[in-house]
């Protein structure tokens, strides 16, 4: 067997043989659902190479070792947390608002009288873009938003973001996915990089502090018709991941549907939704019998 | 998708409306007590028993009764807030009240089971031997697909162990294919003895030889 890497640059001795990358990819596939292309690999290789030298393994095999039979599952937290990219601006993963317009709110609204509310909880929604593109997709993509009242919740761990989230002062950066017309139609220009979301549309989402984890927060939101949850649950341990689940499912109205991150599945955290695949995107249901 | 004429951000009020979620009163937070709460278990609706099974999490001495009740509970959304509250408790009880269900007929409470005992490496260690032992080869091999998963630095032995002695082909074939993920050297040893144990089994060979070159044996 050939080692393929050398990493001379940072730890000359370690290499990474074929194989190994084999049995690390189906492992790290198997614990957390992300699997790595080949065009990947020297994103994972640096990351991996990273945390063996913090972990002091002298091996890649030692440190998969620690990483396999560490009791607390920490190493393997941490190397989620690097491999992850945490990113946000409008419109990112955009196939699932796609399919909230085509499939899900159809679907919800099937059987629900004009005049009604829908509900639908961005969480985490960090800086804000998420909840805005919900709202501007509804907006500007669905031909019954004006039949019903549309309740668009914008909620974070961290009150630093919902400070922002409440500006709605954005840069270049954050609207790349937009169109001029949409910029032109959503935004206010302040400065060469700084945009600021139309004031109405900024009035009308709430932006609250919650915590997944902490059960007295989680109270407070409820009868949840649609819950974006992407990308965070991958952060957590295991055990946190299952009791999150287990609340965002109370968070749910029964036939809700929640949508993940392209990169979590939620067959490997509960088996408590129901898969429903709405175009090129798969999302989960809250079944609809009380069960 | 052409956008929708007509409904402007002027008009953003007419279809979105601000929600309210002030924290609601303290008759909404749930009150925790051991025996309303095991009472409650009997709830007939599903979500009571889901919000006793979470917050029994509170009283580790209720592990054995939520195993017990895992036998009964037809909904799958208690059944999977019972396994992370099982989980959390993480008890030797717990891994106890457990280990009958490796024999029950239903292949969901099977699997729920391993779930939750591969999460408690250190509470199932003094079982390990007693379950490879154990005349049903049926529970052997759920225990070896627990031990693939179990993060105990033990579990290549273990395996490697099963491919020595275990005289059922599927239990040995369950272990070629956890060790092909965890195994160690010590292995190699008994993968390369398997094929002559099992000559009348050709894809052992083939299973064997592959978990030996995963390994890193040649």
């Amino acid at each position: 067997m050939q080692p393929n890497h050398a990493f001379a640059q940072t730890a000359p001795a370690i290499q990474i043989t074929e194989d190994e990358y084999e049995k690390f990819y189906e492992y790290f596939y198997r614990r957390t659902g992300i699997s790595f292309s080949g065009r990947k690999e020297y994103f994972v290789e640096k990351r991996l190479l990273e945390r063996i030298a913090k972990t002091g393994s002298d091996s890649f095999k030692a440190y998969f070792t620690l990483l396999r039979f560490q009791p607390s599952g920490e190493e393997l937290q941490h190397l989620v947390n690097l491999m992850t990219v945490n990113e946000t601006y409008f419109f990112r993963e955009d196939y699932q608002f796609d399919a909230l317009v085509r499939g899900i709110l159809p679907e919800i609204t099937r059987t629900r009288r004009p005049g009604g509310t829908l509900r639908i909880w961005s969480m985490p929604c960090s800086t804000g873009e998420e909840p805005y593109s919900i709202a501007i997709q509804i907006l500007e993509y669905w031909s019954r938003a004006d039949e019903f009242a549309i309740e668009i919740t914008g909620s974070d761990i961290d009150s630093r973001v919902l400070a922002d989230a409440r500006k709605g002062i954005y840069g270049n950066r954050s609207l790349q996915r937009l169109s001029p017309e949409l910029r032109k139609k959503y935004f206010r220009r302040l400065g060469d990089d700084q945009f600021e979301i139309h004031e109405e549309l900024r009035g009308s989402i709430e932006f609250s502090i919650a915590n997944l984890s902490d059960p007295i927060h989680m109270h407070r939101y409820r009868a949840m018709d649609v819950i974006f949850c992407r990308n965070l649950l991958i952060y957590f341990d295991d055990t946190s991941r299952r009791s999150a689940v287990e609340a965002l499912y109370e968070c749910l109205t029964p036939g809700g549907f929640i949508c993940l991150g392209h990169s979590e599945s939620m067959s490997r955290m509960s088996s408590m939704f129901l898969p429903r695949k709405f175009g090129d995107t798969i999302v989960y249901q809250r079944p609809v019998e009380q069960d | 998708m052409p956008p929708k004429p007509g409904l402007e951000p002027g008009n953003a009020a007419v279809a979105l409306k601000k929600p309210n979620h002030a924290p609601k009163g303290a008759e909404d937070v749930p009150h925790a007590d051991l025996a309303a709460l095991t009472l409650a278990l009997a709830s007939p609706e599903a979500g009571e028993r889901r919000r006793a099974a979470r917050e029994l999490g509170a009283f580790p001495e209720a592990g054995p009764r939520l195993c017990a009740h895992l036998g009964s509970e037809p909904a799958a959304s208690v059944r999977a807030v019972i396994l992370t509250t099982l989980i959390r408790i993480k008890s030797p009880a717990v891994v106890e009240g457990l280990l009958p269900l490796l024999r029950s007929e239903d292949s969901a409470l099977r699997n729920a089971a391993i779930e939750v005992l591969q999460e408690m490496p250190a509470e199932v260690e003094p079982h390990v031997a007693d379950l490879l032992a154990d005349p049903d080869s049926d529970v052997r091999i759920l225990t070896v697909n627990m031990l693939s998963l179990l993060p105990h630095p033990k579990a290549p032995d273990w395996l490697a162990e099963v491919v020595a002695r275990d005289p059922h082909v599927n239990v040995c074939a369950a272990a070629v294919d956890g060790l092909a993920e965890i195994g160690n050297e010590s292995a190699i040893a008994p993968l390369q003895a398997l094929a002559a144990r099992f000559p009348e089994v050709p894809f052992i060979r083939f299973a064997a030889a592959a978990a030996i070159r995963r390994i890193g044996g040649s």
